[in-house]
């Protein structure tokens, strides 16, 4: 399918549903809504931008996701903090070794998947948060190489988890005990299905048909590959997003809708499919 | 006549006494928020090759051009501690030369030649490119053209490479004509003590 | 009659003066080009990375260690007490060469010494005529603290001229002392013109003071872009650098010491000093003999009346040895207070 852009929400300024200084992550619930992460606090805003909800966080928070509970978790330096559906804080979650920095969780109803920068590796942990095993030190010592400083990954349909690994320019794919399935992806400037740069991609999320979309940075671009790494579309480019941006966290609804968070103009913005998709399935939500 | 003092020769004394003061006052004013020495310093803020924000613009080589020396003075530093690095450098290559066969870009950025790349830690037998590489910089090559650190800066590369005066190869001049030549006005004297 | 004269002439002096100047200043200013354009607004964003995030020691293995990067130290600062006390020694002994030892030949090995250690070996920086710079600078812009050093620089030599006249002239300056060694051929300038380009320092030292007090931005040390031989102290420099010195040299072969008389700003500073001397140069105090051998053997006119003028004699001690009267080192206390000349 292919996408336009359609619409672009919050923004830098001090209006209600606007950030000030950061915006640094973003997640999607099954109704459409968006959970902002910036200016250690988290907005909640209507698929068109109208605020719902907003409180502050322990510290800035760089990463969010939605449990099968309507829970908010929200990675920090540090910790996880879990905030209920109306943002009362129900739990915070430290590790001074584990969660470093805390840039992408995935939570099932079994296992926690969270994603350290500082470690540079996923952590598995089951539901009574012991942890079961990390992803990515069987295959490399020191973890995926993370340049950009974010690490980043989703989980799929089938418990598999694809990761972006932006130091090596390609997209893996990773049984939860940290088997490798497999890789797609190769350095490239001129040819638009290769990742440029130093470190792309550098954010990832997967669309309700399992596709893989992705955003890059210098030369900052949304970009959608199928299942198997084939490119189908490039959606945006640097005349939609500020030069400058690195590390854009993106999420796709369960509709297909994309965000893609511009981390210079400190907006969301929203891509909608020319066509609506008939699947669901999309970043954060339990399945 | 020769022992007598003249008129002129009480002036001339007094002009000579107000003038010893006048210096030594004009001295110690100055001393007082004095410092030892300056040395010219380059403001990564300022220096548009490092300064975040300043993008798609070609790099400016003044500090290589201007120096009175024949090898300028200035110099591209990599701070290794801030350096990611990664195996490709967007300061080493040149990344929009055309993609090799190994999958690396062709040709490298730096027109002298200067950076040296090399594997360090544990170094992956199989795939070179799960390897950390070093990036060093041959102070004897480089002439501190600033291409690197266009190729580093935000958010292409993590901008670890700054252009810095040398000091034991600047010759401190009192009217650093890099520093009037430079475009960002980003030289600027600092005390060293 | 003879003022208003006068006051004609410095006009027409200044307003020659000012042409080629300006124009050669503005023509030779560099043209800042436009800083450099920000496409994104990213420019005004403070802008934040996980700072912590490249690869550290253990992530990259095998007892790998982050190299330290050199950054090597400006000279230390004993070297500058050393070239203060070098400076001070150097002008003490140009005193008592000039006005008790009065030897040609002691001055002349003075001069080749200062040359080969305050231009060759220092390389010129910061020299006291540069220093005007400095210290006007440091006292227009509560932003720039002058070294103590620099302050030294400028105030010993002027300390001096006013005990014992212009004997940072001898030798000890490096830019007098280059071109007191080429002078071989010297012709003697008319006096009313000697006069009349002499008052070129006046207009140099305040055009350089008035591009020092610009904002900081535009402020530019027009005494350094435009020092004849600091090109040829440092082996290496711009064409138009080397090029006015060559053009000095050459012409200091026939002329005595043109950059000195005409255009030297610091020099200016010290002739209104050196006029309240304590102790000037007198050739002979008591026993002139009116033959006038002594102002035939100053290439620099600064004798007048077979009196050294204190404002113009650069202390080289040439005088001394044409008088057939002189008698070379006179005992220190010989000398009455140099209120005989003019």
């Amino acid at each position: 399918m292919s996408y336009r852009l359609d619409r672009k929400l919050a923004g830098r300024g001090t209006g209600e549903s606007q950030f000030r200084a950061e915006l640094r992550a973003v997640a999607c619930d099954g109704e459409r809504q968006w959970y902002l992460a910036g200016d250690q606090e988290l907005e909640v805003l209507t698929s068109d931008g109208r605020l719902v909800n907003r409180w502050a966080t322990g510290r800035p928070g760089w990463s969010v996701a939605i449990d099968e509970r309507q829970r908010i978790w929200v990675g920090e330096p540090g910790q996880i903090e879990i905030f209920s559906a109306q943002g009362q804080l129900e739990d915070t979650w430290r590790s001074t070794e584990l969660f470093r920095l805390v840039t992408a969780l995935a939570v099932t109803p079994e296992e926690v998947f969270v994603a350290d920068a500082g470690s540079r590796w996923i952590h598995r942990f089951d539901s009574d948060r012991r942890l079961l095993n990390h992803i990515g030190d069987k295959h490399r010592k020191g973890g995926f190489h993370i340049p950009s400083g974010v690490l980043d990954f989703a989980l799929d349909r089938d418990a598999t988890l694809v990761v972006a690994n932006p130091g090596m320019h390609r997209v893996e794919r990773y049984d939860p005990d940290g088997t490798s399935r497999g890789h797609f992806g190769r350095f490239g400037q001129q040819d638009p299905a290769a990742f440029p740069g130093c470190c792309n991609p550098t954010n990832l999320a997967l669309g309700p048909e399992g596709e893989i979309v992705v955003t890059e940075k210098a030369g900052p671009r949304l970009k959608i590959y199928d299942r198997d790494g084939v490119l189908s579309e490039v959606v945006a480019d640097s005349a939609t997003f500020d030069v400058a941006c690195k590390n854009m966290d993106l999420a796709v609804d369960r509709d297909g809708s994309i965000g893609v968070i511009d981390t210079i103009a400190l907006d969301l913005a929203v891509f909608e499919p020319k066509m609506k998709p008939g699947a669901i399935s999309a970043e954060g939500v339990a399945p | 006549m020769s022992d007598r003092y003249t008129r002129r020769d009480v002036l001339e004394i007094s002009a000579r006494g107000v003038a010893l003061v006048g210096l030594g006052g004009l001295g110690s004013l100055l001393a007082v928020k004095a410092h030892g020495d300056d040395a010219w310093w380059i403001d990564p803020g300022k220096c548009v090759n490092s300064r975040l924000g300043a993008l798609g613009v070609e790099a400016c080589q003044s500090c290589a051009t201007e120096c009175v020396l024949p090898l300028s003075a200035v110099r591209a530093v990599n701070d290794f501690a801030s350096c990611g690095r990664c195996y490709i450098c967007p300061a080493y290559f040149d990344i929009h030369s055309a993609v090799g066969p190994d999958g690396l870009p062709s040709k490298t950025l730096c027109p002298r030649d200067a950076i040296k790349r090399e594997p360090i830690g544990w170094i992956d037998p199989d795939d070179p490119a799960n390897n950390y590489y070093e990036y060093t910089i041959d102070e004897s090559l480089c002439n501190g053209c600033g291409l690197c650190v266009m190729g580093c800066k935000e958010p292409a590369g993590l901008g670890s490479i700054k252009l810095e005066v040398r000091h034991d190869v600047c010759l401190a001049c009192n009217r650093c004509s890099i520093s009037t030549a430079c475009p960002e006005d980003a030289y600027e004297r600092l005390p060293t003590t | 009659m003879r003022a208003r004269r006068m006051a004609v002439t410095t006009v027409i002096a200044l307003v020659l003066a000012s042409i080629p100047l300006a124009t050669s200043a503005v023509h030779a200013l560099p043209t800042a080009s436009p800083a450099a354009a920000d496409p994104a607004p990213a420019s005004q964003v403070p802008y934040t990375r996980p700072v912590d995030m490249a690869p550290d020691e253990e992530a990259i293995g095998e007892g790998y260690v982050t190299p330290e990067v050199q950054r090597p130290l400006p000279r230390s600062v004993w070297w500058q007490i050393f070239d203060l006390a070098l400076l001070a020694a150097a002008l003490g002994g140009a005193a008592w060469i000039v006005l008790s030892r009065r030897s040609r030949a002691a001055a002349l090995a003075l001069t080749v010494g200062c040359l080969a250690y305050f231009g060759f070996f220092r390389e010129g920086c910061v020299c006291p005529i540069g220093s005007i710079q400095n210290v006007t600078t440091a006292i227009v812009d509560p932003n720039y603290a002058v070294p103590v050093y620099v302050i030294a620089t400028f105030i010993l030599p002027l300390a001096a001229a006013l005990l014992f006249g212009r004997v940072f002239c001898s030798g000890v300056c490096a830019l007098g002392a280059i071109q007191e060694l080429v002078l071989l051929k010297p012709i003697e300038v008319p006096r009313r013109l000697d006069r009349f380009l002499a008052s070129f320092r006046w207009i140099y030292l305040a055009v350089a003071i008035g591009f020092v007090i610009l904002p900081a931005a535009s402020r530019d040390f027009v005494i350094c872009r435009f020092d004849p031989f600091v090109g040829f102290f440092r082996f290496t420099g711009t064409f138009h650098m080397l090029f006015l010195g060559g053009a000095f040299l050459v012409l200091g072969i026939f002329v005595g010491r043109p950059y000195c008389r005409y255009l030297c700003p610091y020099g200016a500073l010290l002739s209104a000093f050196s006029r309240y001397a304590w102790k000037s140069v007198s050739i002979t105090p008591d026993r002139e003999l009116d033959c006038g051998l002594c102002s035939k053997a100053c290439p620099y006119g600064a004798i007048e009346e077979m009196r050294a003028v204190r404002t113009s004699c650069l202390s080289c001690a040439r005088c001394y040895g044409s008088c057939p009267v002189h008698r070379p080192a006179e005992p220190a206390g010989a000398q009455p207070r140099g209120s005989a000349a003019a």
